[in-house]
């Protein structure tokens, strides 16, 4: 009897929610890597962009960069690299779901289907890969642009933070729009758009004081706004704003419990309209 | 023996009604399917209008960094934002047709619809040409109505005054950069039934055009080795041509214009020419390893 216990302990702990997200990640990692002369191109276009970046700045050396103490290319490289994990985050969990979809292994995938571990574990995997590129990318800067920072151990782990705070955000965003093509199996082709609007509202390439009216409106609504501005103050302020810190983190926290949860309704009642329909493994 | 005779019949008609596939017949027949699909996306009309416009607005702010700084080339000055407009323009219209070109290929290796086009009687390289045409066609279209409001809402080239001559040599300059992106696009087909990634490919390809073809800055920001590089790509050529053509009221007469008009004619029909020799090689290749559908 305490055999059979232990064991069911043991499999238990296998099974733990962790434990689930783990081994969707590692079999995501495993899957991506057989497609390397994908992740290989994507590099050299992530690489390209910064040297276009690159010697933009040197256009105007003196170039201002509202209220920061950085260089051109110091202050795009950090928003260029993120871009990236944003990328990843916003389409992860919808582009997979997707892809199930259009391959036909969503209806097996649906008898045990958790859509949180699912989101978690496909985001995760996709943000380990994105890591490698900006590993690369701030090498590829480093040697060019003489591209360095100290940094404090405090630093370290506020970035880290801001960090995760960014991914989360934009997970839920793709969880929010996975509930779209769960119920109409198709892409609303809204992730993308989005995407294009954080690229360019944002403050990955010029400051957000450039912008004002509908602009500064959307830049405003886009989470990342809040993440970047943060590092960047992290990064290139003499002192930590601690007020600007605890205001930004409050928001994307906020989005990603208001988003998320709406997400997560949705995409049960879409789940539960699909089983009703008979619509699971229809293309 | 009748039905010996009756089955030669048959096999010889079928010859020759694969022979008989004639190359403007299917070539409207793809034209008609893809005006029938994009009809069927309408939405993606006005969403690409919307990506457009924030591609666009990108490239505005972006300028506005330098606001007050003028471009001297060519003998002709221009505020930045208007040098950035000319050459990201020129750019955005003429990579179109390589994208879209890759994308549909790729789309259709990932539905499984390739395999059925590689063995059509039509044959794949006169539907690689057909489709390429298509988007090279569809692409100028779409990118006239798109960038009409773009530029009432970004008035870049308000102050630009520009003679019959110039927008003349400007539109075949245009022309030409276009043509060298259907050949170009040939090419990287060839790559993408070999290596099934055609998406990526275009983007490689247009990220490193971009960054050579100085549409962001003047050339004289590069190192003095990377200028000689973006020497050789035609591209580089093209938009310094159609800046000089805009704001320098260039004309075919000026030798920027007429050499960049020939070194891109030249271009686009020698990668016509190793499409055409590449293609039969990769083809049967793709063929003997049995990877025709494989994505």
């Amino acid at each position: 009897m305490i055999e059979i216990l232990s064991s069911f302990k043991e499999e238990t702990k296998r099974n733990s929610f962790i434990a689930r997200i783990g081994a969707i990640s590692i079999s995501r990692i495993k899957m991506t890597l057989n497609y390397k002369s994908s992740y290989l191109m994507v590099l050299v276009l992530n690489i390209t962009i910064v040297f276009m970046y690159f010697f933009f700045g040197k256009l105007n050396p003196d170039m201002e960069i509202f209220g920061l103490n950085a260089t051109y290319f110091e202050y795009c490289i950090i928003g260029l690299c993120l871009q990236m994990i944003v990328g990843t985050s916003l389409g992860t969990a919808n582009g997979n779901i997707n892809n199930e979809i259009a391959s036909g292994t969503w209806s097996s995938l649906f008898l045990q289907f958790n859509f949180l571990e699912y989101s978690i574990g496909t985001t995760a995997a996709g943000v380990f890969l994105s890591s490698f590129s900006i590993l690369i990318v701030l090498s590829i800067a480093f040697l060019i642009g003489n591209f360095a920072f100290s940094i404090t151990f405090q630093e370290v782990l506020l970035i880290l933070l801001i960090f995760i705070l960014i991914l989360a955000s934009h997970m839920v965003i793709s969880m929010l729009f996975t509930s779209f093509t769960i119920f109409y199996q198709k892409d609303s082709g809204l992730v993308s758009l989005i995407y294009q609007l954080t690229k360019t509202f944002s403050g990955i390439l010029f400051p957000i004081a450039l912008l004002s009216g509908f602009p500064l409106f959307i830049s405003n609504s886009l989470p990342f706004t809040y993440g970047l501005e943060t590092l960047h103050m992290i990064l290139f302020s003499d002192s930590i704003q601690w007020k600007l810190l605890a205001y930004n983190c409050s928001i994307l926290l906020g989005m990603i419990t208001v988003i998320g949860i709406i997400a997560y309704v949705l995409v049960f009642l879409s789940l539960k309209n699909v089983k009703k329909n008979g619509k699971v493994d229809w293309y | 023996m009748i039905f010996h005779e009756y089955l030669r019949t048959v096999v010889r008609e079928f010859k020759q009604r694969e022979q008989n596939t004639k190359f403007l017949e299917g070539f409207l027949a793809i034209f008609r399917r893809n005006f029938r699909i994009i009809w069927q996306y309408k939405f993606s009309i006005i969403m690409g209008f919307v990506t457009n416009l924030i591609i666009f607005s990108l490239f505005f702010y972006v300028a506005l960094l330098v606001p007050e700084m003028q471009i001297s080339q060519d003998n002709y000055i221009v505020d930045s934002v208007s040098f950035i407009f000319a050459g990201v323009i020129l750019v955005e219209i003429s990579t179109r047709t390589l994208s879209r070109s890759l994308n549909s290929f790729t789309s259709e290796m990932k539905q499984g619809t390739f395999e059925t086009l590689v063995t059509l009687p039509f044959g794949l390289k006169r539907y690689f040409i057909s489709e390429i045409a298509f988007e090279m066609f569809y692409g100028v279209f779409i990118s006239i109505i798109y960038f009409i409001p773009i530029l009432f809402i970004y008035p870049a080239f308000k102050s630009v005054s520009i003679s019959i001559e110039s927008i003349f040599a400007l539109l075949l300059v245009s022309f030409c950069c276009i043509l060298i992106f259907f050949s170009l696009s040939l090419i990287a087909a060839n790559f993408t039934i070999l290596v099934k990634r055609g998406r990526e490919i275009s983007m490689v390809i247009i990220g490193i055009i971009s960054l050579l073809s100085g549409s962001l800055f003047p050339l004289s920001m590069f190192p003095k080795w990377l200028q000689i590089i973006a020497q050789f790509s035609p591209i580089t050529l093209a938009v310094r041509a159609f800046r000089l053509c805009m704001f320098g009221n260039g004309t075919i007469t000026d030798s920027i214009v007429w050499i960049s008009i020939i070194v891109l004619i030249s271009s686009a029909v020698f990668f016509y020419i190793i499409f055409h020799f590449s293609y039969k090689r990769i083809y049967n290749r793709i063929r003997q390893t049995g990877t025709t559908h494989e994505f």
